[in-house]
């Protein structure tokens, strides 16, 4: 059976003590291409992508990955699987390139071909110069690069980023799509999450929307805005607090104002 | 244009002391709100102060029915410990403290000399510094005469207490700029553990027997000490006439010295930016031992351990209070000087396997918020199982030479260095079996190690019961099962040893086994417990 879709949940869930984290979310996500998943602060982007990636075990539902479950099948999707969670959790204590050797050794990739990758990665990262520095001294942007250059070292079919470009600045961002579209390229998969609608809108052809642990809106790009610009389709899907005109006609009377 | 509101007055803010000293008493309440567990420590170390600055005042009063030159010469060490506890005390402590920290309030519109002030106050809020300043007074009590003399006695005492708070900032600030670095971090995390043992140096020459009489010993402490600060503001407490004026106003100048040094490094302390990513670069080498082993996983972990344990302070404070632990452990055996025969050769060897396989109780916590990295590598209860064995074997391969000097030596000094042999190997079989015991603790009681290593806490807020089950698991754990091999030893049946080496690596395979079972089945619950906030 040709499976046409990279990721599919069933009902996931998760609980935290009695707070609803994730409650019953039904991600889909086409082969190939970018998928964004956006919502707001709390709305359980987080948990449901640690959930797929099988670093958090779910409450309820099901995950396939290319068509293999994630809690069963945990050799098949861990190696077609790469992942850049939250947090920029990165072994500190290693260099770059010991960073990347390392993953690759993890994966029983020859040393030879852990070694030619990773000089490849690095140089395409722009990380070539700062490749035998501590990761513990690199910036956020250089962090989020070598997490990145980590996950597809080897070579997975579907990439999931957890805010990948947050705290980045331009020229790294602009480096790490480069990379991203040349991996998409060749028919794999990229889910992401973010904030920086603009970018989900120009990189993305799928969207889901997240709000309080439910998707509201799933589809392609233009069935998702319908028209409108993604941000306001976004901020209409999840029900924009305080829509009421100039932010705070009330208060604030004394900001930016120029006496005497 | 908002910068020029009427009600912000351009130049600097009236900011006297009490807002700094409030800020001070707000944080300490704002960081106890919602944790029973520090509200219960808070209140534990507040009567631990108010108890050291009672007793410390009450004993000090008692000097005075000593001698008057042991009285004098007692003050003079004990203010001498005083300043130099203020000086060194804080930083390991508590690295930089939020309160005290400048680069904090560079931000806000102040002047050195309020923000000087205004630190000097927060500094000496708090029950610490109180109780401090209590028992030094009690050296008026010891040793001041007359009523003139009491009120200049205070006096030295008042200054000899701000010489402490101003030095102890001046150090602080000074060394701040460091203090933010990556490197100056781990430079004071190793050393924090130097410290602890210089302090236990003492009481360890006191056990020896080492020290010739006590009296002689403070007579020369004192008079090497009589011309610090602190020897000074004892001999005018004691003079309480002209001597005391002159002392006074030396301790005076000094403080004025400090206080200026201090006020030069704090400019520059306000705008020197933060350094940490200017770190160098590191060899990139790839070790003996993962040369030698077939390339894959296990050659990855084991290189990656001996990586750690050498660039990481949390490793190198491991290995460093294992041996520390062991030598002051076999030294005391020996202080009776009746150490001789065979289980002396023997037990130190085995105590410090046992130490070193307590260190390892929870291989899983160095890796910490990066373990996730080998989660979604790993797809079978195997890779956990080479994942353990990777971190074993490189314990071991530090362990075991370690513990061949130690058995040799301890053989030697017991008197036959052939009881070297039985030891050597009994101490490897324990090892085995306490990293056996080590990775079941290590997937079933996993916490989480704080990055900034304190002097205090091995553990995250709200762990520190779980690291105690988990290093005592070990300890009884091993104690036990290592039994069957170390107790027929002790009792003279040497050529058990032999069997101690094949018993270790059995307990230690069995121990991977049902742990590489147990992490499989429940690794997100482990990546949780050793990724916690600290």
């Amino acid at each position: 059976m040709e499976v046409t879709e990279a990721v599919r949940t069933r009902g996931l869930s998760k609980t935290f003590g009695r707070q609803v984290a994730v409650g019953g979310v039904d991600l889909v996500v086409p082969r190939g291409g970018f998928a964004g998943l956006v919502g707001p602060n709390g709305a359980g982007k987080t948990t449901t992508l640690s959930m797929v990636t099988g670093l958090l075990r779910p409450d309820g539902g099901s995950v396939h990955i290319g068509g293999a479950d994630v809690w069963r099948d945990q050799v098949a999707v861990k190696a077609r699987i790469g992942v850049l969670p939250e947090g920029l959790r990165l072994f500190e204590r290693l260099s770059g390139r010991e960073l990347l050797s390392y993953n690759g050794q993890l994966r029983g990739i020859p040393k030879a071909e852990v070694e030619r990758r990773a000089g490849e990665l690095l140089n395409v990262m722009d990380l070539t110069g700062s490749a035998d520095k501590l990761v513990v001294d690199y910036s956020t942007g250089m962090r989020k690069k070598i997490g990145l250059a980590a996950a597809l070292l080897h070579n997975p079919d579907v990439l999931f980023l957890d805010e990948p470009f947050e705290g980045v600045d331009p020229v790294s961002a602009n480096t790490l799509v480069e990379v991203l579209r040349r991996y998409t390229a060749s028919g794999s998969t990229v889910v992401f999450s973010s904030h920086v609608m603009d970018l989900v809108e120009r990189l993305c052809d799928w969207v889901s929307v997240m709000d309080r642990g439910r998707i509201v809106a799933q589809g392609p790009l233009d069935e998702v805005r319908a028209g409108r610009s993604l941000n306001e389709a976004f901020l209409g899907l999840v029900g924009a607090r305080g829509d009421g005109g100039p932010a705070g006609g009330e208060g604030l009377s004394w900001l930016g104002a120029t006496p005497s | 244009m908002a910068g020029s509101d009427p009600l912000v007055s351009a130049g600097t803010v009236r900011v006297g002391p009490m807002v700094f000293v409030r800020l001070k008493l707000r944080l300490i309440a704002g960081n106890l709100r919602g944790s029973t567990q520090r509200l219960l420590g808070f209140v534990f170390t507040t009567i631990a102060a108010l108890l050291f600055g009672t007793f410390g005042f009450l004993s000090m009063v008692t000097l005075r029915l000593a001698p008057a030159d042991v009285a004098l010469e007692s003050v003079t060490v004990l203010l001498t410990v005083f300043l130099v506890g203020w000086a060194v005390v804080p930083l390991l402590a508590f690295g930089l403290d939020d309160t005290l920290d400048p680069s904090r309030l560079a931000l806000f519109p102040l002047r050195t000399g309020q923000l000087v002030t205004g630190m000097f106050a927060a500094s000496v809020t708090g029950v610490w510094p109180l109780a401090s300043l209590a028992v030094t007074a009690g050296a008026v009590a010891a040793l001041a005469t007359g009523i003139g003399g009491m009120l200049l006695g205070a006096v030295v005492v008042l200054l000899h207490f701000a010489l402490c708070v101003m030095l102890s900032r001046l150090v602080t600030t000074s060394l701040s700029g460091i203090l933010r670095t990556r490197r100056g971090r781990d430079v004071l995390a190793v050393s924090a553990v130097l410290f602890i043992l210089v302090a236990q140096l003492p009481n360890l020459l006191l056990n020896g027997g080492l020290s010739a009489d006590p009296r002689a010993m403070l007579h020369a402490l004192a008079s090497a000490l009589s011309w610090t600060p602190s020897g000074v503001a004892a001999r005018s407490i004691a003079d309480g006439g002209l001597m005391a004026v002159a002392g006074a106003a030396l301790l005076a100048l000094l403080i004025a010295g400090a206080g200026w040094l201090w006020i030069a490094a704090l400019r520059r302390a306000l705008v020197t930016p933060d350094a940490s990513t200017q770190g160098a670069s590191v060899r990139n080498s790839r070790g003996l031992l993962a040369g030698v082993l077939p390339d894959g996983p296990l050659a990855a972990v084991v290189s990656k351990e001996f990586k750690y344990a050498r660039r990481d302070p949390r490793g190198r404070v491991g290995w460093f209070a294992a041996i520390a632990v062991t030598g002051v452990m076999a030294f005391s055996m020996y202080g009776d000087g009746g150490a001789v025969g065979g289980t002396f050769a023997i037990a130190p060897a085995c105590i410090g396997a046992l130490m070193i396989s307590v260190q390892w109780c929870n291989v899983f916590g160095i890796d910490g918020r990066s373990l996730w990295m080998n989660a979604v590598a790993y797809g079978t209860d195997r890779d956990w199982r080479t994942d353990l064995a990777g971190r074993h074997l490189a314990v071991a391969t530090i362990a075991l030479p370690l513990l061949l000097l130690l058995a040799a030596v301890a053989a030697l000094l017991a008197g036959d260095i052939l009881w070297g042999v039985p030891a050597t190997l009994t101490a490897w079989g324990v090892l085995g079996v306490g990293l056996g015991v080590g990775a079941l603790t290590s997937v079933l009681v996993p916490y989480t190690v704080p990055e900034r290593l304190n002097a205090f806490t091995g553990a995250a807020p709200g762990q520190g019961g779980i690291a105690f089950v988990s290093s005592f698991g070990v300890l009884i754990g091993t104690g036990l099962l290592a039994l069957p091999i170390v107790l027929p030893v002790l009792l003279g049946l040497t050529w058990v040893s032999v069997l101690a080496v094949p018993y270790g690596l059995l307990v230690s395979w069995g121990g991977r086994r049902v742990a590489g079972k147990i992490a499989f089945g429940r690794y997100p619950a482990l990546l949780e417990a050793s990724s916690m906030a600290t």
